[in-house]
């Protein structure tokens, strides 16, 4: 199929885009690397009449400043992979990055583009959970901070408002004693996953001093697990046995049930998925200490 | 209507297209490069991957009017009429097609990683093989075939780096 009519504005400044937004809103959408939106459209599950191209405005760098690390909302997938910033603090995060799609998927698809899309299972909204990301959305009225964790409103859905557009992400940069790891089960490599879960330790002498978990095909959208992470304090390395507390979590969920898994299913995949996670991260934790 | 300007395997043109045409079909129906296959036109098959700017990119997924002022390479480009690009000797020889629908797709998606092994003068493992080419699908050989005669150009480039 082939996508209805609307009309293509390039934006060559980040002001112009916001004007252009403000003026068509709810007709308006941002276009980055097209990677979902033309999918959509082609389906005709989209048909904004305006699209503004937002692939000019620079908004492509990673940088560290006071504690942050800065990801501009342009970044495509395949640039985490050769990034010292993001190797050398976010390990979960390069997991995640890998199984993403396929090579020409990542070279052209953007963190904000993966953000605002909203993909239930979609690694990046996980992986900015996780890491305790704020999105920072402009309009033409100014900017908003948003916690990753309070953006995503359901699948599809997030608290983005038309006129608005993520112009970066800011992950905190964790302490030098932590680790991660992320795992998804999809169908086949490269697939959307039936299920995530990402975790990062911090650590001191051989156990855990904070930990994070964040789970997708558990819900709606990604969610953390405030209780579990909880649990995990002062867990052993050595011995990362999480699995009552871990099935006291997945016991809560109350994951979809459709065509590719039941919601009994998911719910013992998201428990498995983060026991592989929590012992891998915890491996790592001890190589590198 | 927009005004574009496209460089295309060698050739500069003027064209005036419609917001929604994407390049896959500007390719094919302005430029007549028929080599330009469209399995899916939402992103699932690679058959439509060509370069913008020297990058694969699948052109199902791109608008033409995204394209004013770059360069795009077609499988039109790469080993001529007779596809004799070593790459494209490599599929003959170790049956990596069959009825050739998805191969202009895995050739314009495998140069790129073909020049990059080289340039690193290593070979790659089969899973890395089967990485660099997951965005594409072939419904004939079973990609054993096309994995061998990745291998097989890796290897022919290596010996000749060797030799000289
Ligand atoms: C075959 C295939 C497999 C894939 N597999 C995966 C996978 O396994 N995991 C995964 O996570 N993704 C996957 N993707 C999707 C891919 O990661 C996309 O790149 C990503 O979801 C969207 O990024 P984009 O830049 O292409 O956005 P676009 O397609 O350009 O836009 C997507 C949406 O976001 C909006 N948007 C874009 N940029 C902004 C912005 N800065 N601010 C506000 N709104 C914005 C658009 O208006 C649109 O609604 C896959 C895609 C394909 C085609
Ligand atoms: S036709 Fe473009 S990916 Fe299938
Ligand atoms: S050779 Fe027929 S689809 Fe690949």
């Amino acid at each position: 199929m082939r996508p209805s009519e609307f009309e293509y504005h390039k934006a060559d400044s980040l002001e112009q885009a916001l004007a252009l937004l403000q003026e068509f809103g709810d007709e308006g959408r941002p276009i980055a690397g097209g990677q979902s939106l033309v999918p959509m459209m082609n389906l005709r599950l989209a048909r904004p009449a305006h699209l503004v191209d937002i692939n000019g405005l620079g908004l492509d760098t990673i940088e560290k400043k006071d504690g942050v690390i800065r990801i501009g909302a342009l970044v495509r997938h395949e640039r985490y992979l050769a990034e010292p910033l993001i190797i050398d603090n976010f390990p979960a995060f390069i997991d995640g990055v890998r199984a993403i799609g396929h090579p020409t998927i990542r070279r052209n698809g953007t963190i904000g583009g993966s953000l605002a899309h909203a993909d239930p299972t979609a690694e990046l909204p996980l992986l900015c959970m996780l890491h305790d990301g704020e999105i920072i959305a402009a309009s033409a009225g100014g900017e908003r901070r948003l916690p990753a964790t309070r953006f995503f409103e359901g699948a599809y859905m997030t608290v983005l408002e038309a006129g608005e557009m993520i112009v970066a992400v800011e992950l905190p940069v964790p302490p030098a004693s932590s680790s991660g790891a992320f795992v998804e089960m999809a169908e086949r490599r490269g697939d959307f996953a039936i299920a995530a879960c990402g975790v990062t330790l911090e650590h001191a002498r051989g156990r855990v001093t904070r930990a994070a978990v964040a789970c997708s095909g558990a819900g709606q959208t990604a969610m953390r697990a405030p209780q579990l992470e909880e649990a995990l304090e002062g867990l052993e390395l050595a011995h990362p046995d999480a699995a009552a507390a871990i099935a006291a979590f997945t016991e809560t969920l109350n994951p979809p049930d459709d065509h590719s898994a039941s919601a009994d299913y998911r719910r013992a995949l998201v428990g498995q998925l983060t026991e592989q996670a929590l012992a891998t991260a915890c491996s790592r934790a001890m190589e590198a200490s | 209507m927009i005004e574009i300007t496209l460089e295309v395997n060698g050739e500069t043109r003027r064209l005036s297209v419609e917001s929604r045409r994407l390049l896959a079909d500007v390719l094919r129906q302005e430029f007549n490069l028929s080599g330009v296959h469209i399995g899916c036109a939402h992103g699932a098959c690679g058959c439509c991957t060509v370069h913008l700017d020297g990058k694969p990119r699948l052109s199902c997924l791109t608008f033409a009017a995204q394209c004013d002022g770059k360069s795009v390479r077609t499988v039109e480009s790469v080993g001529g009429v007779g596809a004799d690009h070593p790459l494209q000797k490599a599929f003959r020889s170790e049956h990596g097609l069959q009825c050739g629908y998805c191969t202009p797709g895995f050739i314009m998606t495998l140069i790129p990683f073909v020049e990059e092994m080289t340039a690193e003068r290593r070979m790659p493992d089969e899973e890395e093989i089967r990485e660099a080419m997951s965005g594409n699908i072939c419904r004939c050989t079973g990609y054993q075939g096309i994995v061998e005669a990745v291998r097989k150009v890796i290897g022919e480039n290596l010996e000749e780096g060797a030799q000289a």
